[in-house]
């Protein structure tokens, strides 16, 4: 592996620990998943990098292609789900979700 | 290489303007951002169909899709700790500094795998090489589709 793929990877770490850190310690439900779109950048920049490196970018773009379309529905049906969740609590509090009875 | 590592700073910044602003819509627009200069770093590293799926989905489509459930959910009521803000700028210096230090060596460690060249076009690839991943995905579309219908049909709800 190359020195670029290193450099990739630096900044790939740095993306995982943003995406992380939001999921630990934020409180809006949007914010997660705002959280888990960068988690997102990160492993698809990792793929790219990878695939660039050892000379195989065509099978690293089909897999970062198969897994934006999966975003997509995850996105869809998460949010769907905040939007009922909304309805039902009138809060988008993760806290107030775990008191939740019955 | 320079207008790279640029670009590379520019996604990261993007990124952590989305965690830390508190204004959802704005950090839903940063992180459009982010996804555009993903989108042109994919360019610049010779995918351009990655490149391209990532401006026009996860950067129109999905930041389409958070702008319209903040807009219903009006953002909601949730308001985040300052320690948490507070304490990031912290934790993300500590984690650059280790990084730098240990990332390149422990990567060192990695046995990199030999892999099967893969040749010929990208449709080639998508179509004959991973056809298994393209099932998959109509599966999943699929799946997606009828779990919004789902969670949004009418009358279905007997409690409100």
């Amino acid at each position: 592996m190359n020195n670029t793929w290193f450099l990739y990877m630096f900044f790939v770490a740095v993306l995982l620990f943003t995406g992380i850190y939001c999921l630990l310690a934020m409180r809006n439900l949007i914010k997660l998943f705002i959280g888990i779109g960068v988690i997102g950048k990160a492993v698809s920049l990792a793929l790219i990098a990878t695939g660039l490196a050892k000379n195989n970018v065509l099978a690293a773009q089909s897999l970062v292609i198969t897994y934006i379309v999966v975003e997509v529905s995850l996105v869809a049906v998460a949010l769907a789900l905040i939007i009922n969740i909304y309805r039902k609590t009138k809060s988008l509090d993760v806290r107030k979700l775990a008191k939740l009875k019955g | 290489m320079v207008l790279q590592i640029l670009l590379l700073f520019g996604l990261v910044f993007f990124s952590v303007l989305a965690i830390l602003i508190k204004d959802l819509l704005k950090a839903a627009i940063s992180l459009a951002f982010a996804s555009l200069l993903l989108g042109i770093i994919f360019f610049r590293m010779n995918s351009p169909y990655a490149g391209v799926f990532e401006i026009s989905v996860v950067a129109g489509l999905i930041t389409v899709l958070f702008m319209l459930t903040i807009a219903l959910t009006k953002g909601g009521d949730a308001v985040e700790s300052k320690t948490a803000s507070f304490a990031f700028p912290a934790f993300f210096v500590i984690f650059i500094i280790i990084d730098a230090l240990v990332m390149k060596k422990l990567l060192q460690k990695v046995p990199a795998l030999p892999g099967p060249e893969v040749g010929g076009t990208i449709g080639q690839v998508l179509w004959k090489a991973r056809t298994l991943d393209l099932v998959c995905q109509i599966a999943i579309i699929f799946a997606g589709v009828f779990a919004v219908l789902a969670l949004f049909r009418k009358g279905g709800n007997k409690d409100e």
